[in-house]
């Protein structure tokens, strides 16, 4: 991997004084950078796993953790079967509906492509909910049409749940990926008369197989932090992290579930490892061609089983999302009456009573983190791929830690880290947008990296060597080919602020109410139409304003070109 | 490793710097009141009970409460126009309460606690995390039902019992259990949903209540039996209620009140009162310790208990009149049900058995943790 050498830079400053003010800004930069990582993921990090260690008079004791092994080693075997199968049914979609989106053309392809941007948007339990009301024991689907007699409420419950929702971001980053597979290599395989079929298995798959690696390995590692599933629809199925959050809620015992976060964050640390070789392979291949961005000239239909296989599978997930979120949206407007059901527009008028602060404070909070994450993300993502800085796999490990954690241990450790002085920040709306910044840093600066190992470092030296100073390349180059990752970035941020819950649950000051936990209000109280609407309200929120920052960054992106 | 080590040490001195920075930025949003708002009390240091306040004691600031539900906010609404002091209101569950306050190590983000399940507020107190209340009408509530140092009061009784669901029993052939020992028998299999009761209070006061009148040996067996008839133990209070009204579940182990008489317009579902006795449980109200307006926090308990309008309000949007017991003077609210039908309970083992009976609760539902 190219990268700049500090030496560069440091002979560029030695021949211009007045680019000595740079390089000191930019040694401020990347201190306010890795400090801040530190304080905000390091530090709450140190304060659970020191808290794991505490007896309950406060002194040292390693009692949690000579009982995690023992009560709680089967749960982490459901955690490990889990994630295993989840990452291979949610890797096998994944691939799927990636395929069927680069390969198709037109309206269907829009129409995919929407379907996918809507389905990116999760709004905590309902998405259960709508399962539920699909496939449960009376579901829509499974009894009253299929008239099957089946408990949902299980290990594959989780496992189909898990992958479903896992899919889009993963379709996503796999078809990033295939878009811009070199098209040579299937040009000439095409010239030498190889069928589409063979294509498909022998050039394309294997060119994606990094990608299809880091896709089981993030899944695996999402799953293995996933509580929300296993509680709401595992029935009596736990695992590790459904433990971890039982042990919090139900128990208020802070000290082994400290002591549990170790132990599931152990496998995840491994895979993570596994995925950074995995990653830079995979950069490798899309890095190769900067010019011939085609899209895949292949179509899956004449690709023999595995394209017929593909259209089924995808054409199944797409199937799947537009009756939950048609189910969602339309509990909304549908009122049960001794099992009849009407239309309504009750629902819709009780949410107008209702009063609509909290939702747009969320999307207060939700901009200021999209733009700081974004921000924060590109440059981190920077000065990780192309600076030396010493420690940098300690770094890129630790931004990574968030997201191996369920979201409320993380939560916890924020409370812990900050409600005592030098830094009291508990009941401030500071603690709480932190906190889901660096919750999703990790996804955000693997889209940002990602993206910049497309730009060649050679254009950038090309800005020094044409004597363009210190800011000149950050500007010119890498902010620009920085544009669609901005955007990816911005967008995964903002949807995401949107739709957290178990994260920021514990840090959530009475009177700065947010639009998920008014949700969360109401599907406790059984007000499942109107937990609907808030969540309908909330998807087309966060579509709205994609598509608002769709047409910016393009706008700016074509007059930076013209 | 030593280039490490050296960039650690510039982040610490990093790590001060940021400190002021964030510490800049909490004056942007709307609320312009960092920690220290109210610094007149003295008595957060001094451990004797403070004498008396005043009838109408000058109050200031803001009030945070963290409630069970969002539907108290026209009760306090009374408060702020009596007071002045403004409330801010957040639904939590009280196990979420109770982390949190242990997480926050005697530094508390909110002021008052108000609503539910009395164990948690016993645990709480047990822990050093309330502060104590006293006033003139406390002598009016009923013995039992408030902590007799004053760390805790009850604001009404969840009485717990059956909620069937009837298209299911036709379908599948059951009778409609009417008593806890006939949930025992082999018909309801699998149709039977229930809280687990470590997450909820109202179902901890099941198996607490139900120790209590069967004693140890024979209401853990009890419990075994229930165990094989029960699909699952679900992790939020209301899912058995909302579970039975979706068609999923026959049988759900619910509290009872008139939201739950409100089901039987839209729903095809029966009430059952077990008729060998119904577990209840108050809900507490307490102020935290330490809280930073502990006297707004402390003064809304004595005016919610002082005045029989307040609490009649207060019934009136819970929908349920335990109330009534807890404040026999009280008038203007009519107890729906006969007290003889509630279970005998000693509540002083409701907080002091918690961690005993949860913990051979889990051994018992972890004995078969996976179905099928």
């Amino acid at each position: 991997m190219e990268r700049l050498s500090n030496n560069y830079w440091k002979g560029a400053s030695k021949d211009a004084p007045f680019r000595s003010a740079g390089l000191l800004a930019d040694k401020a930069l990347l201190t306010v950078l890795l400090g801040s990582i530190c304080v905000f993921v390091l530090w709450p990090m140190v304060c659970i796993a020191l808290r794991s260690f505490r007896d309950s008079g406060g002194g040292f004791t390693l009692d949690q953790y000579r009982g995690v092994w023992h009560t709680y080693g089967r749960s982490l075997g459901n955690s490990l079967f889990v994630g295993a199968l989840t990452a291979f049914f949610c890797t096998l979609l994944s691939v799927a509906v990636a395929l069927v989106l680069t390969t198709s053309r037109g309206w269907a392809r829009a129409l995919l492509m929407g379907v996918l941007l809507i389905t990116m948007v999760s709004p905590p339990f309902v998405s259960s909910l709508a399962y539920i009301q699909l496939y449960g024991r009376r579901g829509w689907i499974t009894y009253r049409l299929l008239g099957l007699r089946w408990s949902p409420y299980n290990q594959w419950g989780v496992i189909w749940m898990q992958s479903v929702s896992f899919v889009p971001l993963n379709a996503m980053f796999l078809q990033g990926i295939l878009s811009k597979l070199d098209t040579g290599s299937i040009r000439a395989a095409r010239d030498l008369g190889a069928s589409p079929a063979c294509i498909l298995r022998d050039v394309v798959l294997p060119l994606i197989r990094p990608g299809i690696l880091v896709s089981l390995l993030l899944s695996f590692i999402r799953s293995m932090a996933d509580f929300g599933t296993p509680t709401i629809i595992g029935g009596r199925f736990n695992t590790i992290a459904s433990d971890i959050y039982l042990k919090l809620i139900g128990y208020s015992d802070l000290e082994m579930s400290a002591a549990m976060n170790m132990f599931l964050m152990a496998p995840s640390i491994a895979a993570f490892f596994l995925y950074r070789r995995l990653m830079r392979q995979c950069n490798a291949i899309t890095a190769a061609r900067q010019d011939r961005q085609a899209a895949l000239d292949l179509p899956l239909s004449r690709c023999g089983g595995v394209g017929i296989l593909a259209i089924l599978v995808s054409g199944l997930f797409f199937l799947m999302m537009a009756l939950q979120y048609a189910c969602i949206f339309l509990t909304g407007f549908l009122k049960v009456s001794q099992g009849a059901y009407a239309f309504t527009l009750q629902y819709w008028e009780q949410l107008m009573k209702y009063n609509l602060t909290s939702l747009w404070r969320s999307v207060g909070y939700a901009l200021t983190v999209s733009l700081a994450g974004t921000l924060f993300a590109m440059l981190f993502a920077y000065y990780m791929e192309r600076r030396q800085v010493a420690g940098r796999s300690f770094f890129d490990c630790l931004v990574t830690l968030p997201y191996m954690l369920p979201g409320t241990c993380f939560g916890i450790g924020y409370i812990l880290a900050f409600n005592a002085p030098p830094l009291r920040l508990t009941g401030t709306a500071v603690i709480v947008m932190a906190n889901m910044l660096f919750k999703q840093l990790p996804t955000a600066t693997k889209l940002c990296s990602a993206a910049l190992t497309q730009i060649p470092v050679s254009q950038e030296l090309a800005v020094r060597d044409l004597g363009g100073g210190h800011w000149s390349g950050l500007r010119d180059v890498i902010l620009p080919g920085l544009r669609p990752a901005f955007l990816s970035c911005f967008v995964y941020n903002f949807s995401s602020s949107m739709t957290t819950a178990g994260a920021v649950i514990f840090l959530i000051d009475p009177g700065r109410q947010l639009a998920v936990f008014r949700l969360f209000d109401a599907v406790y109280q059984g007000e499942y139409a109107i937990a609907s609407l808030i969540a309908t309200c909330i998807i087309a929120i966060v579509l709205a304003v994609e598509a608002l920052a769709y047409l910016i960054t393009m706008k700016a992106g074509s007059r930076h070109v013209s | 490793m030593k280039r490490i080590f050296a960039l650690l040490l510039c982040l610490m001195m990093a790590f001060s710097t940021l400190a002021g920075c964030s510490g800049g930025d909490n004056s942007t949003p709307d609320t312009p009141t960092p920690p220290a708002t109210t610094p007149d009390t003295p008595d957060t240091g001094t451990q004797e009970p403070a004498p008396e306040a005043p009838s109408t004691p000058a109050l200031s600031g803001k009030m945070k409460v963290v409630a069970t539900s969002e539907s108290y906010i026209d009760l306090f609404d009374k408060f702020t126009e009596a007071t002045g002091v403004e409330v801010e209101l957040l639904s939590m569950s009280s196990g979420e309460v109770l982390s949190k306050l242990r997480a926050e190590g005697g530094v508390p983000s909110a002021d008052l606690w108000f609503g539910g399940g009395i164990d948690a507020f016993m645990s709480a107190k047990d822990d050093g995390l309330l502060e104590q209340v006293q006033f003139d009408a406390m002598g009016q509530l009923t013995p039992g039902f408030i902590d007799p140092d004053g760390y805790w009061f009850s604001k009404g009784i969840t009485i717990v019992g059956f909620l069937v669901n009837n298209s299911l029993v036709k379908e599948l052939n059951l009778e409609v259990p009417q008593s806890w020992s006939d949930l025992l028998d082999g018909q309801y299999e699998g149709e039977i949903i229930m809280s687990n009761p470590a997450v909820s209070g109202t179902n901890y006061a099941v198996v607490n209540a139900l120790l209590q009148k069967l004693g140890e040996e024979e209401g853990w067996a009890f419990f075994e039996g229930l165990d094989k008839n029960i699909s699952y133990y679900s992790r939020r209070g209301s899912d058995p209620k909302n579970k039975v009204t979706s068609d999923e579940f026959a049988v759900g182990i619910t509290y009872l009140d008139r939201t739950i008489d409100a089901l039987l317009a839209d729903y095809d579902v029966t009430i059952v009162y077990p008729t060998d006795g119904i577990p209840w449980v108050p809900e507490g109200v307490a102020v935290f310790k330490n809280a930073e307006n502990a006297d707004a926090a402390k003064y809304f308990v004595e005016w919610l208990f002082s005045d029989d309008g307040n609490l009649r309000q207060l019934a009136e949007i819970d929908q349920k009149d335990g109330i009534k017991i807890i404040k026999p003077s009280l008038e203007g609210v009519e107890l729906g049900y006969d007290t003889s039908i509630l279970m005998d309970e000693d509540l002083s083992r409701f907080g002091a058995e918690r961690e005993a009976v949860l913990a051979r609760f889990e051994e018992l539902m972890g004995d078969k943790a996976v179905a099928e």
